[in-house]
């Protein structure tokens, strides 16, 4: 009976209050239920109820006054208390009582209510709510909670609320959203929060009470699972870090909250943590070991962050290795990522299939966990870490790709330098750009302290130097002092005239067959030359003379080495048989595409063929201006024009102002003056450069297998036959290039290596936009719908991004071709 | 004011190679001979009163000669060829013969320097197998006499002069590196006394006048620098002179010390005044590099000529500043 009284008289009493406030008008009435409600949630000594009496009403009773008083929130009386009375009771039961209970109910009368000052009421509770710091309180009365009292559902929907307050009140609100209630404000606050809540939770701990850290831990997994990590972790990762570094509490705290994260929710926790600790040894203070116990958070860390994720940046794998090696028991799951790493970094079907970024992130994380072993261990991994280089170098360097092989060069180098293979080491040549440099960079573990800074070099030489110059200065002085003994100076002889003593210079030579002789014949550097920087102008100044010796100066030229060093050679080299292409075409041409086949040529040969194909027809499809110079578009500094290859952008470029001049712009207006009409000197031409390249590609000989192995090549030569195809828009040719054009790269469309891809992709553009769109559909029809297919396929499933961009390119351009197509015809047959 | 440019008194034709080397042989006997060593391995000596060539003699297998000298008081010859091997030939009585050969295992350029001892004997430097090193044997007896490797590495020895100074007990050896070093050796210490890094480039010839002691060294560059010995045997570098075009293939300084002859890579010959290196005459007659110069050692003043080899296959004889001699 004793039992069952408080909880009568609680019933009856709220009870009462309830009716009171529904039936009474008179302010005094009112006042006093309010009063009496509030005092069950009043602790302390002078409280009116006892604790008993207060325990049943936070179980029993305060939900369904909260909601009580939600529902009479339009009620008359309320208007009529005045503002501090309204604070102090109405507002003061929210704020009080059980914390979980008045969110639940504060966010339930937020979604429920429509815009009014109801709303704005209940608003500026739940802001004063955040404010006071009753998260915490909620948080800490779940720590307490040793056995949840309450239901799973409840939780879960108490879970919910908290994590999604933002989206809840921000669709309510719209643009009138508290900014305590925009995400990144709110979970910075529910991130302190939790901190408070772990910190009152270490000082119970040392107090000797037990506590519970399931509902913080499930609050963090939550907020971090709905991508709120970030701002999260970047309140709690530095304070965890700091509170750990001394107190055994707080990592048992920290290791305990951890373990406690579900495991759906374990992968976005530990990757939002280890993307805002700084450093190994923090990350080890905070989780612990905690790879070792649970099986996901091991597959996140030592799989999925290193093998299967790549956007992280390099303080992630850092941070990440660190950790792995820091300690004994994890030592043996670094090795295994490494073993992991190794395979991935040598697999010859990653190489050519995966993206460039995760190629670059693995070798990264390879770098660093191979500097991160012991002598003795990497003994252990030897042959299989030796195995990995061999492999994996080969399969690198096979690439097309620059940066693939740089990344082959610089890891193999590191490697064999960490190996100490008897004291050799590999050493290859690459431009140190940003990229080798980094990876580079990582070979040199990276210390606490800023490393000391070396004395430059630089110091000591003006000192040299000025010694020097104090030495011939005193020994001139010395000369001079001392006139010498003989008194017969030099003067006894009179000079002889010595002004034909010039400065020395060559004649360049004057005539093309000059420079011909020479190239052919002379042994001397400077001869050679000078012929060779005369040749281009030559060309160009004498047509005819050029006409006459075309062929055999382009021979001579594609077999010329460069024997002396010439400064500026292959740029000049290539200008002068562009020139002669440019000057006597057709000849030329034909010599060029029939040796581009041919036995005993170099790779760098056959490309150079395409590269002059290319850049001739460029200048043919050029309209003639009257003041050219005679170099075009090379400038004799430069040691080669890039090759189109090597630069994508180079033909994105070329693509990206196509798409820009079929741009109609309202805006521009007729301010430029038409252009003035001149002759296509290449589309007479277009088909002397393209077919012979069409004809002979699927014979391979014994020095040239176009595809098999001189995959390099055939990206080349693709992509130069795209060149042309786009080059001979409007010419009456280009229908049938187009159609053979498609054909030829229909059987390289999969190709493994991405270069030759590419290569295909821009044909494919060029096709569809230099081929006349009714030629496209009337000649191509079967072929478009399957050429359809297989864009759609690359554009959304290709590893390669540039890839993928060409791909949605060509979709693009090709729907605009047939759009246009079938608009015409309609309008055709309207007129009729 | 200035006298014209001299032109060639004669020239000779017909080695058929670049001439890589030349050696007059005019102080006794009857006839005056000029030595030749050609790109193609062939000896000729020329017959300096008739203009032709007396004899030629191959004992390189082909292989370019670099440098050529006679034994004085004997009638041999010794030639240095680019089949590492140094040949000894006996001229005497018309004989044509090789009396021994030297393999000296160097596959560079470097010329040897030969040095004449009081006891008959002579000694002969030429670089080694090694990159750095110079070996020094005694003549005719080939009894090697020291090894000289400098401490640091310098590349390839260029060029070398042995000499024996009047005040000291044995003969010094300067040698020019492919670092642009000169070394002064001490070869009885087997010591390198001084170090000076004369040139950027390598030094490609040096001249060495022992009375003076004095010496001069030129490169693939521009200046001619020239240095001194001061009494503790350290080389001082001294003033350098800039010539038009860079190269420099041979330096030589007349037998009366008055006269400096620059063979250049711009087809000139340069004539310097010795003491102070003024330039006093630019030779310009042949079309192709300069590769050798040499000053006669006739015992008459007035014939003093001089004699340039050049790449485009000739020599040209010059007759320069023979009138000082006559009136002073």
């Amino acid at each position: 009976m004793d039992s069952l009284a408080p909880h009568t008289e609680v019933r009856v009493a709220v009870a009462q209050c309830f009716r009171t406030l529904s039936t009474s008008t008179e302010p005094e009435d009112i006042i006093s239920s309010l009063q009496t409600l509030l005092s069950f949630l009043d602790e302390g000594p002078e409280s009116r109820s006892t604790p008993d009496q207060r325990a049943e009403f936070s179980r029993a009773h305060f939900t369904r006054t909260l909601q009580f008083l939600l529902s009479n929130i339009q009620a008359d009386w309320l208007l009529g208390l005045s503002a501090a009375q309204r604070t102090d009771l109405w507002d003061g039961l929210f704020l009080r009582g059980p914390p979980e209970q008045a969110l639940l109910v504060l966010m339930e009368g937020i979604s429920e209510l429509k815009a009014s000052t109801s709303l704005d009421l209940l608003i500026s509770i739940t802001e004063r709510f955040l404010l006071s710091g009753r998260l915490a309180a909620l948080l800490w009365s779940s720590c307490l909670q040793t056995a949840p009292s309450d239901s799973p559902q409840l939780r879960e929907t108490l879970l919910a609320r908290i994590v999604a307050l933002p989206d809840l009140t921000a669709n309510r609100l719209h643009l009138k959203n508290k900014p305590c209630f925009c995400p990144q404000q709110y979970f910075t606050l529910l991130a302190s929060e939790m901190l408070t809540a772990l910190e009152r939770t270490c000082q119970a701990l040392k107090d000797g009470t037990d506590c519970s850290l399931i509902f913080v831990a499930q609050t963090l997994g939550k907020v971090c699972v709905q991508g709120h990590s970030g701002p999260v972790f970047a309140v709690m990762a530095p304070r965890l870090s700091v509170c750990t570094r001394s107190d055994m509490v707080w990592q048992r705290v920290c290791w305990k909250l951890l373990q406690n994260v579900p495991q759906r929710w374990m992968e976005s926790v530990l990757t939002g943590l280890v993307q805002a600790v700084r450093g190994p040894e923090a990350f080890g203070r905070i989780i612990g070991n905690l790879v070792l116990t649970n099986k996901k958070a091991q597959y996140v860390v030592t799989h999925k962050l290193l093998l299967l994720q790549y956007k992280y940046e390099t303080q992630v794998l850092r941070t990440v290795l660190g950790y792995l090696a820091a300690d004994r028991e994890r030592r043996s799951l670094l090795l295994q990522v490494l073993r992991a790493l190794s395979q991935a970094w040598a697999n010859p079907s990653a190489v050519k299939h995966t993206p460039l970024e995760q190629q670059l992130y693995v070798s990264k994380a390879l770098l660093l966990s191979v500097n991160l072993l012991r002598d003795a261990e990497l003994q252990e991994l030897r042959s299989e870490l030796l195995q990995c280089m061999l492999g994996g170098m080969q399969s690198h360097l096979d690439s097309s790709v620059v940066r693939i092989r740089h990344m082959g060069m610089v890891v193999g180098e590191c490697l064999s330098a960490r190996m100490d293979l008897n004291n050799t080491k590999l050493k290859f040549e690459y431009d140190q750009d940003e990229e080798t440099l980094e990876l580079l960079s990582l070979m040199t573990p990276i210390s606490g302290e800023e490393p000391e800074e070396e004395p430059e070099n630089g110091v000591t030489s003006p000192q040299e130097t000025s010694e020097k110059t104090t030495q011939n200065a005193s020994s001139e002085n010395k000369s001079k002092s001392d006139p010498g003994s003989d008194l017969d100076s030099d003067d006894e002889f009179s000079p002889y005239d010595m002004s034909a003593d010039q400065e020395m210079t060559k004649e360049s030579p004057r005539y093309l067959r000059d420079c011909l002789e020479t190239l052919i014949s002379s042994e001397d550097s400077v001869r050679v030359e000078l012929s060779l920087r005369v040749a281009e102008g030559l060309v160009r100044k004498n047509v005819f003379a050029a006409r006459e010796i075309s062929v055999q100066l382009t021979k001579v030229l594609l077999h010329t080495e460069d024997k002396y060093s010439i400064r500026g050679f292959l740029s000049l080299r290539q200008t002068t048989m562009v020139a002669l292409t440019v000057t006597d075409c057709i000849p030329v041409t034909q010599y060029l595409t029939t040796e581009f086949y041919s036995m005993n040529y170099g790779l760098r040969q056959r490309l150079d063929i395409l590269e002059v194909l290319a850049l001739a027809a460029q200048e043919l499809s050029k309209p003639i201006s009257e003041e050219r110079s005679p170099s075009v578009g090379v400038s004799s500094c430069t040691d080669l024009t890039p090759y189109p290859g090597d630069n994508p952008v180079h033909w994105r470029q070329v693509v990206e102002r196509r798409i820009q001049n079929k741009t109609k712009r309202l805006t521009k207006g007729a301010t430029q003056p038409p252009a003035k009409a001149t002759p296509n000197r290449y589309a007479p031409v277009a088909g002397h450069f393209f077919f012979p390249l069409l004809s002979n590609y699927d014979k391979p000989q014994v020095t040239f297998d176009l595809l098999g192995g001189d995959h390099l090549v055939l990206g080349r030569l693709i992509h130069t036959l795209g060149l042309f195809m786009h080059l001979a828009v409007n010419a009456p040719v280009a229908a049938q290039m187009g159609r053979a054009l498609l054909d030829f790269v229909w059987a390289v469309r999969y190709h493994a290596d991405q270069m030759v891809r590419r290569g295909v992709l821009f044909a494919v553009c060029s096709v569809f936009l230099s081929m006349p769109s009714q030629n496209l559909l009337v000649d191509l029809n079967e072929q478009l719908f399957e050429t359809r297919t297989w864009l759609a396929d690359v554009a959304e499933g290709d590893p390669d991004e540039d890839c993928r961009n060409l791909a949605i390119q060509s979709l693009v351009l090709l729907d605009k071709s047939l759009k246009k197509q079938l608009q015409d015809q309609q309008a055709l047959g309207m007129e009729t | 004011m200035s006298r014209p440019a001299p032109s060639p008194i004669f020239t000779l034709r017909g080695a058929g190679a670049p001439l890589n080397t030349l050696h007059f042989s005019c102080h006794g006997g009857d006839t005056p001979l000029l030595f030749s060593g050609s790109g193609k391995g062939a000896i000729h000596m020329w017959n300096l009163n008739t203009r032709r060539a007396e004899t030629v003699v191959e004992g390189h297998s082909g292989n370019s000669v670099v440098w050529v000298n006679t034994l004085r008081g004997t009638d041999t010859l010794i030639s240095q060829g680019r089949d590492m091997r140094v040949c000894l030939w006996d001229l005497s009585e018309g004989r044509r013969a090789v009396l021994d050969s030297l393999w000296t295992g160097s596959v560079g350029f470097c010329q040897c320097s030969l040095l004449e001892m009081s006891t008959g004997t002579h000694l002969l430097a030429f670089a080694g197998q090694q990159t750095e090193e110079i070996k020094i044997v005694e003549l005719p007896s080939k009894t090697p006499v020291c090894t000289l490797v400098p401490d640091a590495k310098l590349g390839m020895v260029m060029c070398i002069k042995l000499w024996q100074p009047d005040s000291g007990p044995g003969p010094l050896l300067l040698a020019g590196y492919e670092d642009g070093s000169l070394l002064l050796w001490d070869v009885t210490q087997r010591a390198q006394l001084n170090q000076t890094k004369a040139h950027p480039e390598p030094v490609m010839c040096l001249t060495f006048d022992p009375q003076c002691l004095r010496g001069v060294s030129g490169s693939s560059e521009k200046d001619l620098c020239s240095w001194r010995l001061d009494g503790q045997n350290n080389l001082q570098l001294q003033d350098s002179v800039t010539l038009v075009n860079p190269g420099v293939s041979q330096l030589c300084v007349r037998g009366d010390g008055k006269l400096l002859a620059s063979a250049g890579w711009d087809h000139r010959v340069r004539i310097f005044g010795w003491k102070k290196l003024r330039p006093l005459a630019v030779l310009q007659y042949h079309t192709d590099l300069v590769l050798s110069v040499a000053f006669s050692d006739h015992q008459d003043p007035r014939q003093r000529l001089l004699a340039a080899g050049s790449k485009d296959q000739r020599i040209s004889l010059w007759s320069l500043f023979n009138e000082g001699a006559d009136t002073g």
